[in-house]
């Protein structure tokens, strides 16, 4: 017993030190590889601060502010409406999420939990229109907003195209498929209407995906731009992306002006995501598994 | 039972009905007609027959535009190859992983605006850190203008897209490394593979499914791609139209010049792309799922 202790031990503490370094040799690729993801966003941050007397080129390159100011991000929030970009993205980005979870999931339960005439028909219908590229859409869409709906420039042309889409229905339709018959079988027995079982019964149980498919079209949203930029024309009622550009296009030679602006849309979102890493990850991998 | 009507499951369906049909169905036989009219979105289109697809073919800048498009496709086995190697490092049990796990997700959720601002401005032949950065250690001795040279454009917004796709495709393929039974890996072990064979043999056959799944997800994408390329480039789509793709194009054309019955006939193209596309990816996954 002593014996075989003592004779393990340095081989024990060889294999050990082995660990460590493999171990040290990962961190270092570990933090190189980060250095490559974050260093534009902190060169992006700390350009932010520099006042007239820093260099934004030299040879070696400056990082760090010698001369810091707010001063950037003063010029910046008096010469956009930054507050009103936030609202207008929150707003688009969040009603469109309520109707479109409560839209698809509507829909998703006739095609998980019923039978009736044409389920299968619609249903790859359905499929079918999800390989169509949203970008055709655009010219009919666009002429919509104009003369039929008369939202152009607003906010709502953003919502409305939004309200519904295929893959939302499909991913919803998988979880209430998972729902044992025998739940909603006992709501019936007990007289409640389809529409009941469905609020009171089948939605509680889906809830992880109901936050994944509420994830997944509440960051679409928010990054959408191309529709949002032939919509949106008056600056107060842009979205973030759109106003975000409108900034590259205002301090187009004024470099710190620009990375003050970026900085200050790019933040909250990190927040938001922080706060939330847990649900996005899994709406990730429940996208992937739907 | 009377509430047990042969119409509820239409009620549930129908607002969805509704907003797809006037939001997808109706634009794709509106764009199918305006592809076959004279049309400036403000004025009524006028019926001109194959005018618009005689003058697509027999334009050269759509051409550009379509070959531009499938160069961006070389996009797809860089973030899959780059994504998976990056799973596989991160998928490691260290303290402090999901630390860094989160470090390479920032550029995946900050936008593609935000960051392709980003990008454009480390690309500035004037103030850009890159030049900076390959001057001090002696690389190029003059500021290189990397934005306005027409050889660049592509492999610049590709860099873009790849930047940011990376730490997104990296979650999809490390949820699907940690599906694999480690029993897998030690019996790779036990027949001698080596780490690097261990994942040859056992990782990549395993992610089948994440692999299928992110090359139709970014191969779409590329076959779409428009904001990296206007973000970096502007409305001139790059230095000699270097970076002017399809969708851009058909931007361009629809938006900017008011060519809206023109433009429609690009979007019938890329529709029948895009069906091709998917037709060739359903094989696909057809195959993966058989081997399940």
């Amino acid at each position: 017993m002593e014996l075989s202790h003592a004779s393990i031990s340095p081989l024990h503490t060889a294999a050990l030190r082995r660990r460590a370094l493999s171990n040290a040799l990962w961190y270092a690729l570990l933090i190189l590889i980060a250095a490559g993801m974050v260093l534009p966003f902190l060169w992006m941050f700390l350009t932010s601060f520099k006042g007239p007397n820093d260099v934004i080129f030299s040879v070696p390159p400056q990082l760090i502010p010698k001369d810091p100011t707010f001063a950037n991000y003063v010029r910046v929030w008096n010469n956009l409406p930054l507050p009103n970009f936030f609202l207008n993205s929150i707003v688009v980005a969040g009603t469109t999420v309520i109707f479109n979870v409560l839209i698809t999931s509507l829909a998703a339960y006739p095609f998980a939990k019923m039978k009736f005439r044409g389920r299968d028909a619609i249903f790859y219908g359905l499929l079918a229109l999800y390989i169509v590229p949203v970008q055709l859409t655009y010219i009919p869409s666009y002429v919509l907003a104009v003369k039929v709906f008369h939202y152009y420039n607003h906010i709502s042309a953003l919502i409305f195209p939004s309200l519904a889409n295929v893959f939302n229905i499909f991913l919803m339709r998988q979880a209430f498929k998972s729902v044992p018959d025998d739940l909603i079988d006992a709501g019936r027995v007990d007289g409640a209407s389809e529409l009941r079982i469905w609020w009171d019964i089948l939605l509680p149980v889906v809830r992880p995906s109901l936050a994944t498919v509420a994830i997944i079209t509440f960051v679409n949203q928010w990054n959408d731009f191309l529709w949002p930029s032939l919509m949106l024309q008056s600056m107060d009622r842009k979205t973030l992306t759109v106003g975000l550009l409108a900034l590259q296009g205002m301090f187009s030679s004024d470099f710190r002006g620009v990375a003050a602006g970026v900085t200050m849309t790019v933040i909250p979102i990190l927040v938001f995501f922080v706060a939330l890493q847990k649900y996005f990850v899994r709406g990730l991998t429940g996208a992937v598994k739907g | 039972m009377p509430r047990k009507s042969a119409l509820t499951p239409y009620l549930f369906l129908a607002p969805a009905l509704i907003a797809i049909a006037v939001f997808v169905l109706y634009p794709i036989f509106a764009v199918v007609y305006y592809s076959f009219t004279d049309f400036d979105i403000s004025t009524p289109p006028v019926w001109v027959g194959l005018k618009n697809y005689q003058h697509l073919f027999s334009e050269p800048l759509f051409g550009q535009a379509l070959l531009h498009s499938f160069i961006y496709l070389i996009a797809t086995p860089i973030l899959i190859i780059l994504s998976i190697a990056l799973a596989i490092i991160v998928n490691r049990k260290l303290p402090g992983i999901n630390f860094f796990r989160g470090l390479y997700y920032i550029p995946a959720i900050s936008g593609s605006i935000a960051v392709g601002i980003i990008w454009r401005w480390l690309f500035d032949a004037q103030g850009g850190l890159l030049n900076g950065v390959l001057m001090w250690l002696g690389a190029i001795k003059e500021p290189v203008q990397w934005l306005t040279e027409p050889a660049l454009t592509l492999p610049i917004a590709i860099s873009l897209t790849v930047w940011m796709g990376v730490g997104y495709y990296m979650m999809v393929f490390l949820a699907g490394l940690q599906n694999i039974p480690e029993d897998l890996y030690d019996a790779a072990m036990i027949d001698g593979c080596n780490s690097w064979q261990k994942h040859l043999h056992v990782s990549i056959p395993g992610l089948r499914p994440q692999i299928t799944l992110v090359a139709v997800i970014s191969s779409l994408a590329a076959i779409e791609v428009y904001n990296e390329i206007l973000v970096l480039f502007g409305q001139l789509g790059g230095i000699l139209n270097s970076g002017v793709t399809m969708v851009f194009y058909l931007w361009r054309e629809a938006f900017r010049l008011n060519h809206a019955g023109y433009a429609s006939a690009i979007a019938i193209v890329l529709l029948v792309i895009t069906l091709g596309f998917s037709i060739l990816n359903m094989r696909l996954l057809e195959r993966g799922s058989e081997s399940d």
